[in-house]
């Protein structure tokens, strides 16, 4: 997993904090090591590997995994596709000069896009069409984040929270008992604060177009893509998500960067806190 | 920079109902982990309780009083974090009268004792299971019984289903103030399995299995005579079932347990109560009736006293070992009143008659025996 992580804990002594921490490191690297797709003995590499030809086994926690990316994919008519990591291969954030792949270049990937063909069940997943893969990016990092305030909680810590790469998880308030203020960046000035929400217990997620992206002619063009056209998202800059766990901050967050005007709508319908700062560089919701 | 004030409806994960909308929010929570459902053992109770008892207690036979027992109770349940229970009571008895009366010929032992007891239980919850450890002391003046027990009880994923485990032990001794038998001990050892399914909101039935053993002084030193084995085992069967009529705010309680001793005796007890909701102020009234059974040690020897006694044998003239069959009706009237406190009046009534048994014939020669409770409960749920 890229990016910074943080566990923070208060109102512990060290020694029942670090071993807290340690239970919750270990399962993140679990988490990473089950689900990456870097590494060739990771259960996405066997699935994708395994794509055009047999089904992979699955255990409980990689169904329930799939299950959630199923309900992405309804709640966001198919936007959030846990099949469109394909496009990668035509998109090169770090290529220099920058290049726009055409269509011709596009077309080929888009085919192999659809999580609808995919085969699943409680047991197994197969990948129909050879070339085919699936990735948890949106869910994984934040499925790992709500894991980790569960084993802190478990340990009886009641004060903290887990920030995984900037998706944050509060396990309860500071010990005095008021919330964390957690800022959000903003999406063009690196290290200022456009915002920030107070959390308690529940989990702040944000998805934007400054992870990865490159400017070509005044144009962004950022690593959240249409499974459509294959094409960067335009409509936000960032989407920042507040709900109880994080991983429905992240999916969320991420489905509304996708559904770009039909964003508010979706975001107030799953009933969670948002802000969001749109290309012109409004933020929204006005009201708050 | 603008605070934004999201912190509203982030919280309470485990009730996503309440909120609006939350597809994703619903599905999320299927996942594994994710919601501390583990650390925070549902099962767990998260409310304190004390509570304040007095019982009074009088039995009588024709034409005579006998015994009087007042006892003030304390109890309390106190949550410690998510998963830990701590709950502890004491109750101090002093009693008064004539000791049980078998026969008109002995006139009893007199009897002005008063007994001390405590209990405390620690419980923790991990996952599905719940351990409880616990702790009780009984002292009277010639009397002291100490004991400790073990339970552990798994929860189904649903929680619908609970299996209880549990041992105990007891360790008694008896040191009589007449002398008999002094310094004499009894240990005994007991196992229970159990299972509480609840068939549907709204029913719900329970069985428990216990086994006990034990080994030591059984007899009871103020009776003259009275000898019995020095071990005794007894396995007793008891299941319960309610059901909750919603429509009239009511819920059906039965009750039946078996109770098979080595002494010779075996009991029947079958419990009826009706816990009827009144639409005023919350007060609930439970009408209650119990109808007991037991037919006779095999060692109990009818009156007159002492016949059949032979030296050397076991022997007993105490009439609770004999045949006979009891009824006890009671009502129990229970209402909230503020800020978590609760009241409730119980009044019972127990009759005690050799022509009640129905399994056999009750014992001749004994009489009928009465008593009566009255009992008062302050609750306060914190």
């Amino acid at each position: 997993m890229a990016g910074e992580h943080e566990i923070h804990i208060a109102g512990a002594d060290a020694d029942s904090a670090r071993r807290a921490a340690d239970d919750a490191i270990a399962d993140v690297a679990r988490i990473e090591a089950k689900y990456s797709r870097y590494r060739d003995d990771s259960i996405l590499s066997r699935i994708n590997a395994a794509a055009g030809k047999q089904a992979v086994a699955v255990d409980d926690e990689t169904h329930a995994l799939l299950r959630y990316a199923d309900q992405c994919h309804a709640q966001s008519d198919g936007l959030f596709d846990i099949t469109s990591g394909v496009l990668r291969r035509a998109w090169n954030f770090r290529r220099e000069p920058p290049h726009v792949p055409s269509h011709a270049e596009l077309a080929p990937l888009l085919e192999l896009i659809g999580w609808h063909d995919v085969e699943w069940d409680e047991r197994c997943v197969r990948l129909p069409r050879a070339g085919m893969e699936i990735d948890f990016g949106g869910i994984g990092k934040e499925y790992a984040a709500d894991r980790v305030a569960t084993i802190l909680i478990g340990h009886g810590l009641r004060h903290g929270f887990v920030n995984l790469g900037g998706d944050v998880r509060a396990l309860g308030p500071q010990v005095d008992g008021t919330p964390w203020r957690v800022g959000i960046r903003h999406p063009r000035a690196q290290d200022v604060a456009l915002a920030g929400f107070d959390l308690v217990d529940g989990a702040l997620a944000t998805s934007g177009d400054y992870e990865r992206y490159f400017d070509l002619d005044g144009k962004r063009y950022c690593h959240i893509l249409d499974p459509r056209t294959g094409m960067p998202v335009t409509w936000w800059q960032s989407v920042s998500v507040v709900a109880p766990l994080c991983v429905v901050a992240g999916s969320c967050a991420t489905i509304a960067m996708l559904r770009e005007a039909d964003a508010p709508s979706f975001l107030d319908a799953q009933g969670v806190a948002w802000l969001g700062v749109a290309a012109d560089g409004t933020v929204l919701p006005a009201t708050r | 920079m603008a605070w934004v004030e999201a912190a509203v409806g982030v919280t309470r994960v485990e009730r996503p109902h309440e909120k609006r909308g939350g597809a994703l929010l619903l599905s999320a929570l299927a996942l594994p982990g994710v919601v501390p459902t583990d650390a925070n053992a549902q099962s767990a109770p998260d409310k304190g309780i004390f509570e304040a008892q007095y019982l009074s207690y009088r039995d009588w036979q024709p034409g005579r009083n006998r015994m009087k027992v007042d006892a003030p109770a304390f109890y309390a349940l106190m949550p410690i974090g998510d998963t830990w229970v701590v709950e502890g009571g004491m109750v101090y008895d002093s009693m008064s009268g004539a000791s049980p009366l078998y026969f008109n010929v002995l006139s009893g032992a007199s009897v002005g004792d008063y007994r001390t007891a405590g209990d405390i239980k620690v419980t923790k919850y991990v996952g599905n299971q719940a351990v409880s450890v616990g702790a009780f002391v009984s002292s009277e003046q010639d009397f002291l019984s100490r004991g400790a027990s073990l339970n552990v009880q798994y929860f189904s994923e649903d929680r619908n289903r609970t299996w209880l485990l549990g041992v105990a032990g007891t360790n008694d001794r008896i040191n009589a103030t007449n002398g008999v038998a002094p310094n004499s001990t009894r240990n005994s050892v007991e196992f229970v399995v159990g299972i509480t399914q609840a068939l549907s909101p709204s029913d719900i039935v329970q069985s428990n299995l216990t086994y006990y053993t034990g080994h030591g002084y059984y007899s009871d030193p103020y009776k003259p005579l009275d000898t019995r084995p020095s071990d005794r085992q007894t396995w007793a069967w008891l299941t319960r079932y309610n059901h909750y009529f919603a429509d009239a705010d009511a819920t059906l309680k039965l009750g039946y347990r078996l109770l098979l001793d080595s002494f010779g005796s075996t009991s029947n007890a079958v419990d009826v109560a009706w816990a009827q909701g009144l639409p005023w102020y919350g007060i609930a009234v439970t009408p209650a009736l119990r109808f007991y059974t037991q037919t006779a040690a095999n060692f109990y020897k009818n009156p007159p006293f002492p016949s059949g006694y032979v030296d050397g044998d076991n022997y007993s003239a105490d009439t609770r070992l004999a045949s006979f069959g009891a009824i006890t009706a009671g009502v129990t009237v229970a209402a909230p009143l503020w800020d978590g406190w609760n009241v409730s009046l119980r009044a019972d009534y127990y009759r005690q008659d050799p022509d009640w048994q129905i399994f056999g014939t009750g014992s001749p020669g004994i009489q009928i025996f009465a008593a009566r409770w009255f009992q008062v409960n302050l609750t306060k749920n914190f």
